[in-house]
């Protein structure tokens, strides 16, 4: 998990349309994870996501969990670059509307201690 | 998985990295971030002039220290492999961070296409492929705080 800087998240005014657009993320590749010793190659990430609405409501909860998420189901597409410097390998995804995701969600939650107050 | 990223791989090769990896180097560098290993993420601050750049959430944990930090607390039953993460879906908790409310995306099993520095066609994502944000209030270090968060 990472802190989303400012200009990087917005959201629309009604909650239904979203996107997250990153640039330089210092990742390791390490595709034999979780093995313990599996090997790892810096490489360096950008992307961008967007998340929209259908209009299939959608509510997820588990009192014994203590949350309680509710929105909609949301078609999300991506589209990603990857650079390892130590390789010269480079890849970038086609334009954003040639991808898709089977499982989307947007909404709002609550969860924890404010599930009491 | 260096035969991945070596130049002289072939193409099958890569296409697996790239349908199996491109989750997995996010996935890294989230577990990276969470478990204070040394950290891949770089920091840097969005400007006008510059591509926003997320910054790694140890930086929270320095803030606000005698009351416990400002980083957000972990969903508690999420620990068992150290991922601090679940696959999303339909009745799974969207949110990674607990003591929350607010705004929250997630998707995950992507499926598109993309090209190499050498013009191969190769395909991305997988089941693992997994993205989320969170945006509002949480509570940590004896206090609320707002913030918003991503695990990518």
């Amino acid at each position: 998990m990472t802190v989303i800087p400012d200009g990087a998240l917005t959201v629309s005014a009604d909650g239904r349309h979203a996107s997250v657009e990153l640039h330089g993320v210092d990742v390791i590749d390490q595709p034999q994870w979780p093995a313990h010793d599996a090997a790892a190659t810096p490489a360096r990430l950008r992307f961008r996501i967007e998340w929209d609405a259908t209009d299939e409501r959608a509510t997820y909860d588990d009192p014994a969990k203590l949350f309680r998420a509710t929105g909609w189901r949301a078609t999300s597409r991506l589209w990603a670059s990857v650079d390892v410097p130590s390789t010269g390998f480079q890849w970038t995804s086609d334009a954003i509307e040639t991808s898709h995701a089977a499982f989307g969600f947007i909404g709002t939650e609550i969860n924890g201690r404010y599930m009491t107050l | 998985m260096a035969k991945f990223f070596d130049p002289l791989a072939n193409s099958s090769s890569r296409r697996d990295f790239l349908r199996t990896g491109l989750g997995t180097v996010a996935g890294v560098a989230s577990l990276a971030s969470l478990q204070g290993c040394a950290s891949a993420i770089a920091s840097g601050a969005a400007t006008p002039l510059e591509p926003a750049r997320n910054r790694p959430i140890e930086a929270l944990a320095a803030i606000d220290v005698p009351n416990g930090g400002a980083d957000p607390i972990p969903i508690p039953w999420l620990d068992r492999n150290g991922s601090q993460n679940q696959s999303p879906g339909p009745g799974m908790e969207p949110s990674n961070i607990f003591h929350f409310r607010g705004q929250v995306a997630r998707s995950n099993d992507f499926a598109g296409m993309g090209t190499d520095n050498t013009g191969r066609r190769i395909a991305f994502g997988a089941k693992s492929t997994d993205f989320s944000f969170m945006s509002g209030e949480y509570f940590a270090g004896r206090q609320s705080r707002r913030g918003a968060f991503g695990h990518i």
